[in-house]
């Protein structure tokens, strides 16, 4: 039944070949050209899934990190507020130290001195108000691990008269961020143990103050051993003064009494020094600190030594104590003690914004790294996604023609045919 | 008188023979159509003394040109390319509805947890939590749209599948009808060409529905099988076919069913084969599933996940965070049963689902076939992977992060089987729980901190609350060496690592619970570290859950791929499905024109062949009529010569 197909061809099936690879044709053409206009290679996920998923992934990060930089732009600016703000504050101890200083001068008088108190509290008024500073955005900039509006409270009753309200503590970077806040307990706050800041006052249980016919001075206690300080205050008492049973040597005898009582009071203990050079007397009986003594002891001396829980506290004693000292005995010690006390607090305001630097350092190089990895995620999803334009015109081109030539050759084939001749 | 016969048989023929090429001519182009060619014989001979004298021609048949085999194959061939094509059609639709860039899904998912760390930055700030709002509540509106484009292409299939059907069973009454003309020409002799290139024709539009298997029978009808061996068409009786639903009832998926003398048998979809309606059986029971699971379990899992992550938190004024997304329920469109007319099930089982882990979610349906009264298998669909459970051990049963609850336990019988379909429906009606913006839970409810008087130097990486409200808590660290420490609450001294997880819980539970502290740094001797409950004048400050959101991005959740790069994966499994489609139609497309060509180059009509055709056989008609004016002539001559 089959006649011979082996060189036959059908009309209408030679028709209908020609038209579908006509549409084909104008189908890819109509494809490229849509590469051309949206600059994309991939238009759809099925021209590249791989491609399409890898561009997907590309976008998503670029965006991550967009936002990441906006929060890293954040801290930044807290940690730099918070490092010019420490420095502002070592300036107000700076010129606080200068007025101290200038309290020593012996001969000026009580209402000078009242008069630089007066300067000194404006000061630490200041110093106050810049450990509460807040960022821009309303969150203070020393919280450590978080506290309240005002991490800074104060002045309580004693004995703990500055409190900082939050949680000590400091978050660590991440690879892509910085803290937010600095530790303003590390900063502002002193411990006993690690710190050793201790305010001494001298007076007399007898007479008020040390009589301006003697001079009675201590040195700046220090500490023997950390391990044993237990940040308790003491006070010395002076029960008996012998010059007579040792010449050319005082020996003194004294109590310690301890507030809270932990180990104390510890009592009739003696120390001994030549009377000529006026001492030093030591005092060792407090546990892990050390303290010397000049001067001319005499009994009913009483030597109070208090802890100072922040940098306020210690510039709370400074203006209590020159402000209110009754001789230039009373104020050179108030004077030595405040000097030692403030160099400290300045050297931790110091150490703390030594950290905010780093942080800051650390913020730039973050800055940097994420900018090269944008520039790779960009460089991918373009490689993903985007069409190589030299090879999209030189392909359109190439469709074009050949899209042209099916349409010439199909007009010229149509137009042969045996019924053309005959007549 | 004999030339008189020649001539006019031979004039007969030739006219015969030229009205066929004319029919072939008027019929170039009619689709179906077999070129006829006449087939002429000569008249036996008369025996005379001088010999045998031939009495002139007659037509034997007129033959119809077709190829059996290259028809078979021709319809075979289209059908594939009816199948592939469908699917291939069908899935360009299913990948547009998720497109990525900008407006995409995945776009909207990764600004919104974006958008958390604006507001760690600044917590207090109401703007930046209303911008978390908008963003929670377009990504719910873009999940939400794509579900119902999802919808709609669903019903779309279905409804073409129905005018489909329709137009299969009408070819088949055709085809029968025709079968019944031919039969009764059958004893007749001669072929009836036209109505036999009728049933190719509709054979042929069959095939591009469904593809069938004809088997010619003794008395000229052909009987027209589908599914391999059902008989769709036998002589003249039609069996119709129809949609039914599988075995569950499952709205989302459809199967066909042939309906034999009132029997309905359900044809396999393996045994189909090609054409247009199981290409898009297969797109809406394979690839429409699978992108609604894929769908239903981006929605699931990020909404489940943000959602337990917010009630690990508390909000401006204190309270624990409730629900962000809609929380996922479960219920009788995500448990079903078998239907009649298949076997119900006997025993007394009630299943019921939960979520136990979304990082472990499959996008998947799974059956559930009982062996005894609490145990059997599982089936995952999407690759086939069977896990045998026992509800007397282990009740729930835990498979994929979804827990399966037997509530009558021991009342199930061999025999009986269920159907989850988890993701079926958390895509349709998402959206954002909540609007104010005081109420975003960004607060972590527990706080560290450190000691006072620490020498070293710790430094908090993260804590983070497993639990809300805060359990065991205040629990103070005490280290005892710059590797050791101790704990308030467990007895015994632990090694310190910087960078490792220490956990609430010792050991660490699964999931983990309580609360989870990372620290970094070198700590002195008698350092410490407390985890205490967040005091609550500090909680208005805190944004420590913002930041536990945002580190959700990096949890792994969609086949261990981060939770941002969830629907780069989706977009990318959608689209390998649409491209290996594109290349099956564009390859069954080339054969089949192939084919056709070929079936066309016996049975097609070449109008130059014709052209020759007609000048061949009009040159003989003529001759012929010159023969017929001879005999005439010679008639005419005795008859003159015979009348004087």
């Amino acid at each position: 039944m089959a006649g011979t197909s082996f060189s036959r061809l059908s009309t209408a099936n030679t028709y209908d070949n020609a038209l579908r690879n006509l549409q084909n044709k104008q189908t890819s053409l109509a494809n490229l050209q849509e590469n051309l206009t949206s600059g994309k290679r991939v238009v759809v996920a099925s021209d590249d899934p791989t491609g399409a998923a890898q561009a997907e992934r590309a976008l998503t990060r670029l965006s991550r990190i967009t936002s990441d930089q906006r929060a890293l732009e954040m801290q930044r600016n807290s940690i730099a507020s918070a490092e010019s703000t420490l420095g502002d504050a070592v300036d107000a101890l700076q010129n606080i130290r200068e007025l101290v200083v200038s309290a020593g001068n012996g001969a000026y008088s009580a209402s000078e001195r009242r008069a630089i108190a007066l300067q000194i509290s404006g000061l630490r008024d200041q110093v106050i108000s810049l450990a509460n500073r807040n960022d821009s955005n309303g969150l203070p900039l020393f919280s450590a691990l978080g506290s309240a509006l005002a991490p800074f409270v104060g002045p309580q009753a004693p004995p703990q008269d500055y409190t900082f309200n939050g949680l000590p503590g400091q978050t660590a970077s991440s690879e892509v961020a910085i803290p937010f806040a600095l530790d303003g307990d590390r900063a502002f706050m002193h411990q006993p143990a690690r710190d050793g800041v201790y305010n001494v006052t001298v007076s007399n249980s007898i007479t008020g103050s040390i009589p301006s016919s003697r001079t009675l001075q201590t040195g700046n206690v220090t500490i023997a051993n950390s391990a044993l300080v237990n940040g308790s205050a003491y006070t010395i008492n002076v029960t008996g003064v012998d010059t007579v049973t040792v010449p050319g040597t005082t020996t003194v005898t004294y109590n310690i009494a301890e507030t809270p009582n932990v180990g104390g009071p510890y009592t009739a203990l003696t120390s001994s020094f030549s009377t000529a050079q006026q001492g030093p007397m030591t005092v060792t009986g407090m546990p892990g600190l050390s303290l010397t003594i000049k001067g001319t002891p005499a009994v009913g001396d009483t030597i109070q030594v208090d802890t100072s829980a922040s940098v306020f506290s210690v510039l709370d004693d400074a203006i209590n104590d020159i402000g209110n000292a009754a001789n230039g005995n009373a104020a050179s010690q108030a004077v030595s003690q405040a000097l030692h006390n403030i160099d400290i607090g300045m050297e931790r305001l110091s150490a703390v914004r030594g950290q905010a630097g780093d942080l800051l350092n650390r913020a730039d190089r973050i800055t940097s790294s994420q900018e090269k990895r944008s520039v790779q995620l960009e460089a991918d999803r373009s490689r993903a996604e985007d069409l190589d334009m030299i090879k999209g015109v030189s392909d359109f081109q190439n469709q074009q023609t050949g899209y042209q030539a099916a349409l010439q050759s199909y007009a010229q084939v149509q137009k042969l045919s045996l019924f053309n001749y005959i007549s | 008188m004999s030339i008189l016969n020649i001539g006019t048989r031979a004039l007969q023929a030739n006219q015969v023979a030229l009205q066929t090429a004319g029919n072939n001519i008027a019929n170039v182009n009619t689709a179906g159509y077999s070129r006829q060619k006449v087939i002429l014989e000569t008249v036996q001979g008369q025996f005379t003394g001088g010999g045998y004298i031939g009495k002139g021609v007659s037509i034997q048949t007129i033959q119809r040109n077709f190829d059996a085999f290259l028809t078979r194959q021709s319809a075979l061939a289209a059908s594939t390319k009816s199948a592939d094509t469908a699917r291939s059609d069908k899935l360009m639709q299913l990948q547009s509805i998720f497109e990525g860039g900008a407006s995409g899904l995945g776009a909207s998912v990764s600004d919104m947890l974006n958008a958390f760390s604006d507001v760690a930055s600044a917590p207090t700030d109401l703007t930046a939590r209303t911008v978390v709002l908008t963003r929670v509540d377009e990504t719910a509106a873009r999940m939400r749209a794509a579900s119902k484009s999802l919808d709609d292409l669903q019903a779309g299939v279905q409804q073409e599948l129905g005018q489909k059907v329709d137009a299969i069973n009408s070819l088949a009454k055709s085809i029968a009808d025709v079968n019944g003309e031919i039969a009764k020409t059958n004893g007749l002799g001669q072929p009836p060409n036209d109505l036999l290139d009728r049933r190719d024709q509709l054979i042929r539009e069959l095939n591009g529905y469904i593809q069938t298997t004809s088997i010619p029978a003794d008395d000229g009808t052909v009987g027209v099988f589908v599914g391999g061996s059902q008989a769709l068409v036998l002589g003249t009786t039609v069996s119709p076919v129809g949609l039914v639903k599988d075995d569950f009832g499952d709205q989302l998926k459809s199967k066909l069913a042939i309906n034999r003398a009132g029997t309905q048998i359900v044809l396999d979809e393996n045994t189909l084969g090609g054409g247009e309606v199981p290409g898009l059986l297969r797109f809406q029971n394979n690839d429409l599933v699978e992108g609604r699971n894929l769908l239903g379990r981006l929605t699931m899992g990020i909404s489940t996940a943000m959602n337990d992550q917010h009630k690990l938190g508390l909000d401006l004024d204190g309270n624990v965070g409730g629900n962000i997304f809609t929380p996922t329920t479960f219920n009788g469109l995500n448990v079903l049963q078998p239907v009649a007319p298949a076997t119900l099930n006997a025993g007394g089982s009630s299943l019921a689902l939960t979520i136990a882990d979304p990082s472990k979610f499959a996008a998947s349906d799974y059956e559930l076939n009982f062996s005894s009264a609490s145990a059997g298998t599982i089936t995952r669909r999407s690759d086939g992977v069977v896990t045998a459970f026992d509800f007397n051990t282990t009740n729930p049963v835990t498979l994929d992060g979804i827990s399966i609850t037997e509530s009558n336990l021991g009342t199930a019988v061999a025999g009986d089987r269920f159907l989850f379909k988890p993701f079926a429906t958390s895509a349709s009606n998402i959206s954002s729980v909540f609007s104010t913006p005081r109420a975003l839970a960004v607060a972590s409810p527990v706080a560290g901190s450190m000691g006072a008087s620490n020498a070293g130097s710790l430094q908090q990486v993260a804590l983070t609350a497993r639990t809300n409200p805060p359990t065991n808590v205040p629990v103070t660290l005490t280290f005892t060496s710059a590797s050791t420490y101790t704990r308030s609450d467990v007895a015994g001294v632990f090694n310190y690592t910087p960078g490792q997880s220490i956990e609430g819980t010792v050991p660490a539970t699964t999931p983990l619970s309580q609360w989870s502290l990372t620290l970094q740094g070198f700590p002195k001797a008698n350092d410490t570290f407390t985890v205490q409950a967040m005091p609550a004048a500090i909680a208005k400050l805190n944004a420590g859950n913002a930041t536990a959101m945002t580190n959700l991005r990096d949890v792994p959740m969609f086949d261990g791929a981060a939770m941002t790069d969830g629907y780069a994966g989706m977009i990318s499994q959608i689209g390998i499905r649409a491209q290996s489609a594109n290349y099956a139609a564009t390859v069954s497309t080339t054969i089949a024109a192939n084919l056709e060509r070929d079936r066309a180059s016996v049975s097609g009509v070449n109008l130059d062949e014709e052209a020759a055709n007609l000048l061949q056989y009009q040159q003989a008609y003529q001759a012929s009529a010159k023969v017929i004016q001879i005999a005439q002539t010679i008639f005419d001559t005795i008859i003159r010569q015979l009348g004087g």
